[in-house]
C-alpha cells in the first residue's frame, strides 16, 4: 500500500512536470483525484487491509493527499506565474467593485447637526416651535418696536388671520420661556422666511440658530466663553471671535460676533472684503424687558441669547458661493457632502 | 451713511491711521462697511481737457461731437452727455487708458472707436466712470482754472471715506459731529466744533409768523427770515465736503442746509419766503386728498395722517420728509425762511413708508432727533448763510415749542453692571466711561451713581443701556470670557431634534441623498399631489410672487420638480429624500405643520458597475426594500398593503401600484410608482418610485426597548410547499393564510421562488414555492410531527387558496 501511494506522488509529479496550461492540469486532476481517479480508487482499497495495517496506511494516505493537494497548488501557481494578470481563472483586481450608493445629508442639515452636538456638550438642549407664529411671539413679546420697519407687509409674510411665517428663530425663546421656569439653557435650529427676493445672498426661506442661557449671574463673558468654543468646535482652534456693539430690540447690550476669516487666517481676502473677519451673527444680554414680558423677575435671572444664519456657517464652511446652489438639489453637488 | 475722514478731522483730529480709525469706529458700534480712498483707483490716462467745440452728431440725436484740448493736442470725442458745451473743463479719459470694474475686477480698455459713423478718440467722464461721488447723468464739469493736460487724479485732494452702517438706537451718530463726539469718548481726545456767532436783532419776530396746529406731532418749529440773500455756488470747501459722501453741490443756501444736515445730523429746510403766501407757516395735518408736488417731481396725495407744512393757502413741504417742488430756494431767491423743527418719529415714519418717499431727512425724523440740535443746527446755518450768501437776519428766532422732553435720571449700581458683563470694570472707571461719553453722573456712591443723559442719547433710560456704555468703551474684547458652566439644561427625552437627526442618519445608510426644498410653492405644482385641494393649502397673505403663494402641503412635488432638474442636468440615476414641515389649512387632513419624509427613486441602480448589472433599474422592492428596513431599523412593524383605488392618494401612483405604510395599525405614509398624470411634460427617463412617511408619529413614539431573545440551542428542521396558484393570489394573503394556521414550532416562512411560464404551468397561473423552518427551543423535533404539520399545512392551503400543489 506504501509503495503505491509513492509511486502515485511520483507519477503526479512526473505528469504535472508536463503541464502546459489549465486545460491539461485539469486533465491531470481529473486522473488522479477525479471520482475513478487513481487516489480514489487506493482509498478504497483501504477497506482490503486488515484492522492493523488500517491505521499506518490511513495516515499515509492522509499525507499522500497533502503532498498531491500541495503539488496541484504549486503547478497552479507557477501556470498563472507564466500569464500573469491575463490569465482567465484570475480576477482583475482593478475592475470597479460593487459599491454601495452612498447617502449624504444636506449642507444645512450637515450644520444643524453639527451645531447642535457642540452645543449639546456645552448643556443646551434642542428646542423646536412652529414656523406660522403669532405677531406675539415674533415681535411684540422681544420687544419689537410697533413700527418697526421688520414687521412691514414687505418684508414679513402674513396670513390673513393676522399670523406669519416666523422671521426668526426668537420666538422659540418665548415659548420655552413662557412654558418653563429657569434656568433655561436651549439651542433652536429651524426654518425662517423673510420676503427677500432670492439672490445669490438671499432666499426666501432660510436657517437660524438660536440660543437661549438663563439662570442667576449670566454675563456677557458666559456668552463669551459660549461662542469661542462654539468657534474653535466648528472651524478648529485658530479661529479668534471678535465682539463688536451692535443694537437688536430684545437685547442689552447688544453684540455682534465675527469669526477671524477662516479662508485668509485674518489677513484679508475677498470673502471677507478685506476686513480678516467674517460677520456670524447677533447676540446679547437678554432685555429686561423681554424678561418680564416672559414673568421672569430681572433682578433676579439674566441670560444671554444669540443667533445665526445656518446657510451663512454652511457657504463659510464649505466655500459655497451663492445660496440658490443649496436648494438647487442637483445631485452632483449633493453627493459631496 | 457716508463719513469722509477730512470732514470728520475737523473736529476731531486723531493719531490713528484711516485703518485704525476704521477699528476703532467699528469696535464703538459704528460698524465700516467699506473705506473708499477718493480718487486712487483713477487712471493715469484721465487728464483734464476743455471742451473747444460742440457740434450735433449728424445721425444721432443723443450724441455730441465735439472737439476737445488737451492743451498739447486736440482730439475729436463722441459725446452722449447732455452738459458737454464748449468752455467746460472735464476730465478726458484717453486712448489707450484702462479702467477696473471694482465690482468683478474686469478691465476695460479705452480704444479709438467709431460712434454711429463719427470717429471718437477717448470718453469724457462723468463721476460714476471715475467711480466718485456725485451727480452721474452728465459728464464732470471742473473749475475754470484747473490746468488742462495734468493727470486729473493729481487734483483731488485725498480722502477717505467710510461707509458706515447706524444702529437704529443711535441716531445722535447720524451725522459728522456725532460721530466725532463719540469717537472722542473712546479715545480720550476733546473734540472741537467751529464758534458758532449769530447776530441779535433787534426786531421781535412777528407774531402768527409760525402756527402749529397739531403740537403732538410736531412739538417744536423754529423759524428765522433772511433777507436779501444772494443765492450762487457754494465755496469750494463746502462742495468737497458734500461731493465726499456722495451729494450733489446746488446752490450755497441749499448747500448749507445739506451741510448742517451731514455736520450735526438735524435736517433743515429753506424755503424762498417770497413764494410763501401770506409770508406765513401752518404746521397742521393735510386733508384727505389734499395734493403736494414734492420736489422730486411726484405729486402725492395726502391723507390726514401726512403732516404737512403750509403757507396761507396750501402744503409747501411734506413735513420732515421732502420740499414741495415750487417751495424750494432758486436762483431768483433772495429772502428765505430758515425751518428747523422736531417731528414725531413714529409719524414721520408712517407717512415716509405710506408714500414711499425717503430722504436723508425723514431717515433722522423717524430715529429721533435731539431736542437741542433743533436750536443749535437753526444757528449755525443761519452763521454760515450770512458769511456765505450775505443778507440781513431780520428777526430772532421764532420757537413755538412744546415744553422740552425731559430725559429721567437713570440708577446704576456698579455691582450689577460687573455682574450683566461679567468683568471686573472698577466704580472709578464706570464713572470716567459715563462722564467720558458726556452723561451726567451724579450722586456717587460706593453701590452707584444716578446718570442723567443729555438731550441726544435717546437710547439710555435703564440700568441695562447703561451697562452697554460701560461694555462698549471698556471694550468687549477686554472682557475676559468665563469657563463654560456645567448644568445641564434638559435631557435627551427632551431634545427635539435628536430624533430627527437620528432618522435622517437611518435614511441616508440607505444610500439616499438628501435634498432641501423651499416651503413656499406654486398652487398648480402644489395641486399634482391628488391628496390635496386648492382649500387645503394654507396661502400667504403678501407673497412676493403669485407663484410662490402657497406653502406646500406635501413634498412630493418639489420632489418631482427636483428629479427633473436633475434630469434636465443629465443626472438620470437618482436615490433622494427630504424631510421637512409641510402645511396645511384643513384640520381634518392635518393640524397646520407637519414632519414628512419623501424618498424618491429612478433610474440605474448600479450605474458605476458594468454589464449585466449596470441595466438594473430601480423598481417598486427597491423603493419597498429601503421602507421596510427603515422600519426595522427602528425597531417597528410595517405592514405595506394595497392602497384602496378610491382613496385620493391613490390617483398619485400608476399600474395598480399604490400602497399604503402601516405601522402599529395607523396608516402612516403611501408609496408607489409616480403616475404618468404627475410627470407630465416632464423629461423623465425611467420609472419613478415614491414614498411619503409621516414622521411626527415616528418621532413622538418612544424607542422600542430591545430585549435579548435567547438564540436557538436545539436544530431546526425544513419543510417545502410548492404550489401552482392564479397570478392574482397575493403573497400577502398566502402568508395571512400560513401564519393563521399556528402550526406548532413552525419558527419562519420565506418565499424563495416564484415564476410564470405560459407553457409549462398554463395561462394566468404562477407557480411558487416556500420555506418553512420549524425548530423546538427545547427538544430536536421528529420528523414525524415536522412531517404531521406540513401536510396539515399542505391541506389547508389548497382548502382555502384554490391552489394545486406540486
Amino acid at each position: 500500500m506504501l509503495q503505491k501511494l509513492e509511486k502515485l506522488i511520483s507519477s503526479v509529479e512526473l505528469k504535472l512536470s508536463t503541464v502546459n496550461d489549465n486545460k491539461e492540469l485539469e486533465e491531470v486532476r481529473i486522473e488522479f483525484l477525479g471520482r475513478k481517479g487513481q487516489l480514489p480508487a487506493l482509498t478504497s482499497e483501504m477497506r482490503d487491509l486488515t484492522s492493523e495495517e488500517r491505521p499506518a496506511a490511513g495516515k499515509a494516505l492522509n499525507q499522500t493527499k497533502q503532498k498531491i493537494s500541495s503539488l496541484f497548488s504549486e503547478a497552479e501557481g507557477k501556470l498563472s506565474d507564466l500569464k500573469g494578470s491575463d490569465s482567465t481563472s484570475g480576477i482583475d483586481v482593478t475592475l470597479p467593485g460593487r459599491k454601495q450608493n452612498l447617502g449624504s445629508k444636506h449642507p444645512i442639515t450637515k450644520i444643524i447637526d453639527e451645531c447642535s452636538r457642540v452645543f449639546r456638550r456645552m448643556g443646551f438642549v434642542v428646542a423646536d416651535g412652529p414656523e406660522i407664529e403669532t405677531v406675539y411671539n415674533n415681535f411684540d413679546a422681544l420687544n419689537t418696536p410697533k413700527d418697526h420697519p421688520s414687521r412691514d407687509e414687505l418684508d414679513t409674510f402674513y396670513f390673513d388671520d393676522g399670523r406669519l411665517l416666523r422671521t426668526q428663530t426668537s420666538p422659540v425663546q418665548i415659548r420655552i420661556m413662557e412654558n418653563n421656569e429657569p434656568p433655561i439653557r436651549i439651542v433652536a435650529p429651524g426654518r425662517c422666511f423673510r420676503r427677500d427676493t432670492p439672490d445669490a445672498t438671499h432666499s426666501m426661506n432660510f436657517h437660524q440658530i438660536e440660543g437661549l442661557y438663563i439662570d442667576k449671574d449670566v454675563s456677557l463673558a458666559d456668552l463669551k466663553s459660549v461662542l469661542i468654543t462654539f468657534a474653535h468646535e466648528l472651524f478648529g482652534p485658530d479661529v479668534k471671535i471678535r465682539l463688536r456693539p451692535h443694537f437688536f430690540p430684545f437685547t442689552e447690550p447688544s453684540v455682534e460676533y465675527d469669526f477671524s476669516c477662516i479662508m485668509c487666517k485674518g489677513k484679508g481676502c475677498n470673502v471677507c472684503k478685506n476686513s480678516g473677519w467674517l460677520e456670524i451673527a447677533g447676540a446679547g444680554m437678554v432685555d429686561p424687558e423681554v424678561l418680564q414680558n416672559v414673568g421672569y423677575d430681572p433682578e433676579i435671572w439674566s441670560g444671554f441669547a444669540f443667533g445665526m444664519g445656518i446657510e451663512r456657517i454652511a457657504m463659510i464652511k464649505y466655500r459655497v458661493n451663492d445660496i440658490r446652489l443649496l436648494y438647487e438639489n442637483d445631485i452632483r453637488f449633493l453627493k459631496q457632502f | 451713511m457716508k463719513i469722509s475722514l477730512n470732514w470728520l478731522s475737523e473736529y476731531l483730529k486723531t493719531p490713528y491711521s484711516p485703518t485704525e480709525l476704521a477699528d476703532k469706529l467699528t469696535m464703538a458700534g459704528i460698524e465700516v462697511e467699506d473705506i473708499e480712498e477718493s480718487g486712487s483707483d483713477i487712471p493715469d490716462g484721465v487728464v483734464i481737457a476743455e471742451i473747444l467745440e460742440r457740434n450735433s452728431h449728424p445721425d444721432a440725436e443723443k450724441l455730441s461731437v465735439c472737439r476737445v484740448s488737451t492743451g498739447t493736442e486736440e482730439v475729436q470725442i463722441v459725446c452722449g452727455a447732455p452738459n458737454c458745451d464748449a468752455g467746460v473743463k472735464a476730465p478726458l479719459a484717453t486712448i489707450g487708458t484702462v479702467f477696473e470694474d471694482p465690482d468683478n475686477g474686469k478691465k476695460f480698455k479705452i480704444k479709438k472707436s467709431k460712434l454711429r459713423g463719427i470717429e471718437s478718440f477717448g470718453m469724457l467722464c462723468s463721476t460714476k466712470e471715475l467711480g466718485l461721488p456725485g451727480d452721474p447723468s452728465g459728464i464732470m464739469h471742473l473749475a475754470k482754472d484747473a490746468k488742462l493736460g495734468k493727470k486729473f487724479k493729481e487734483t483731488l485732494d485725498s480722502d477717505t471715506v467710510y461707509e458706515v452702517e447706524i444702529t437704529p438706537n443711535r441716531p445722535d451718530w447720524l451725522s459728522h459731529w456725532g460721530v466725532a463726539r463719540d469717537l472722542a469718548a473712546l479715545t480720550g481726545l476733546k473734540p472741537s466744533f467751529p464758534k458758532i456767532t449769530v447776530p441779535s436783532p433787534a426786531k421781535k419776530a412777528e407774531a402768527g409768523l409760525v402756527t402749529v396746529e397739531d403740537s403732538e406731532l410736531c412739538p417744536r418749529y423754529t423759524a428765522r427770515i433772511i433777507r436779501g440773500v444772494k443765492v450762487t455756488e457754494s465755496p469750494e470747501w463746502m462742495q468737497k465736503h458734500l461731493s465726499s459722501i456722495g451729494l450733489r453741490p446746488i446752490n450755497n443756501i441749499v448747500d448749507i442746509t445739506n451741510f448742517v444736515l451731514m455736520e450735526l445730523g438735524h435736517p433743515l429746510h429753506a424755503f424762498d419766503l417770497n413764494l410763501l403766501e401770506g409770508k406765513k407757516i401752518i404746521v397742521r395735518r393735510a386733508t384727505d386728498k389734499e395734493k403736494i408736488i414734492t420736489l422730486d417731481g411726484k405729486e402725492q396725495e395726502l391723507n390726514s395722517s401726512n403732516l404737512v407744512i403750509c403757507d396761507a393757502s396750501k402744503p409747501m413741504a411734506l413735513a420732515g420728509i421732502m420740499g414741495g417742488e415750487h417751495s424750494g430756494v432758486t436762483e431768483e431767491t433772495i429772502d428765505i425762511l430758515l425751518e428747523s423743527a422736531v417731528f414725531n418719529p413714529s409719524n414721520i415714519r408712517a407717512s415716509s413708508r405710506d408714500l414711499k418717499i425717503m430722504s436723508d431727512s425723514s431717515f433722522r425724523f423717524e430715529r429721533g432727533v435731539d431736542w437741542e440740535m433743533c436750536k443749535t443746527a437753526s444757528d449755525r446755518a443761519t452763521a454760515l448763510i450770512l458769511e456765505l450768501a450775505g443778507g440781513t437776519l431780520e428777526t430772532e428766532l421764532v420757537d413755538v415749542k412744546k415744553s422740552a422732553p425731559i430725559s429721567p435720571p437713570v440708577k446704576c449700581r456698579f455691582e450689577k453692571i460687573r455682574k450683566l458683563l461679567g468683568c471686573k470694570v472698577t466704580d472709578k472707571e464706570i464713572v470716567a466711561i459715563f462722564a467720558g461719553l458726556g452723561l451726567g453722573v451724579s450722586d456717587i456712591s460706593d453701590l452707584g451713581c444716578v446718570v442723567t443723559p443729555p438731550s441726544y442719547r435717546l437710547d439710555i433710560y435703564r440700568e441695562a443701556d447703561l451697562a452697554e456704555e460701560v461694555a462698549r468703551i471698556y471694550g468687549l474684547n477686554n472682557i475676559e470670557p468665563a469657563p463654560v458652566r456645567a448644568i445641564s439644561g434638559g435631557n435627551i427625552a427632551s431634545d427635539s431634534y435628536y430624533k430627527l437627526e437620528e432618522i435622517g442618519n437611518q435614511i441616508i445608510s440607505f444610500g439616499l441623498n438628501e435634498c432641501m426644498n423651499y416651503s413656499l410653492i406654486h398652487k398648480d405644482r402644489a395641486l399634482v399631489d391628488a391628496k390635496f385641494a386648492e382649500s387645503d393649502m394654507k396661502k400667504l397673505k403678501n407673497p412676493l410672487s403669485l407663484e410662490l403663494a402657497y406653502l406646500r402641503p406635501s413634498l412630493l412635488a418639489q420632489m418631482l420638480e427636483t428629479v427633473e432638474r436633475n434630469i434636465s442636468r443629465q443626472n438620470a440615476n437618482l436615490a433622494l429624500f427630504e424631510t421637512g414641515r409641510v402645511y396645511c389649512e384643513n384640520s381634518k387632513l392635518f393640524p397646520e405643520e407637519r414632519l414628512e419624509a419623501c424618498i424618491i427613486l429612478t433610474g440605474l441602480k448600479n450605474s458605476e458597475r458594468f454589464s449585466a448589472e449596470k441595466k438594473q433599474t430601480y423598481d417598486f422592492f427597491d423603493l419597498k426594500g429601503i421602507v421596510e428596513n427603515f422600519f426595522e431599523m427602528r425597531k417597528m412593524n410595517c405592514v405595506i398593503r394595497k392602497l384602496d383605488n378610491t382613496s385620493k392618494a391613490s390617483a398619485n401612483f400608476a399600474n395598480e401600484s399604490a400602497a399604503e405604510i402601516v405601522v402599529n395599525g395607523k396608516v402612516i405614509g403611501e408609496m408607489g410608482e409616480i403616475a404618468d398624470r404627475l410627470t407630465k411634460g416632464m423629461r423623465i427617463t425611467h420609472s419613478l418610485f415614491a414614498a411619503t412617511i409621516q414622521l411626527d408619529t415616528l418621532i413622538s413614539t418612544p424607542a422600542t426597548k430591545i430585549r435579548f431573545k435567547q438564540i436557538p440551542q436545539q436544530p431546526g428542521t425544513s419543510r417545502d410547499v410548492a404550489f401552482i396558484a392564479d397570478t392574482s393570489l397575493e403573497h400577502g394573503t398566502i402568508m395571512r393564510t400560513i401564519l393563521s394556521s399556528k402550526l406548532p414550532n413552525l419558527e419562519s416562512v420565506e418565499l424563495f421562488d416564484v415564476f410564470e411560464d405560459e407553457k409549462a404551468i398554463g395561462k394566468g397561473k404562477k407557480s411558487m414555492a416556500y420555506s418553512l423552518k420549524f425548530r423546538n427551543s427545547e427538544r430536536t423535533l421528529t420528523d414525524k410531527e415536522v412531517n404531521q404539520a406540513h401536510e396539515k399545512l399542505r391541506a389547508k392551503l389548497a382548502k382555502v387558496l384554490n391552489i394545486e400543489l406540486r
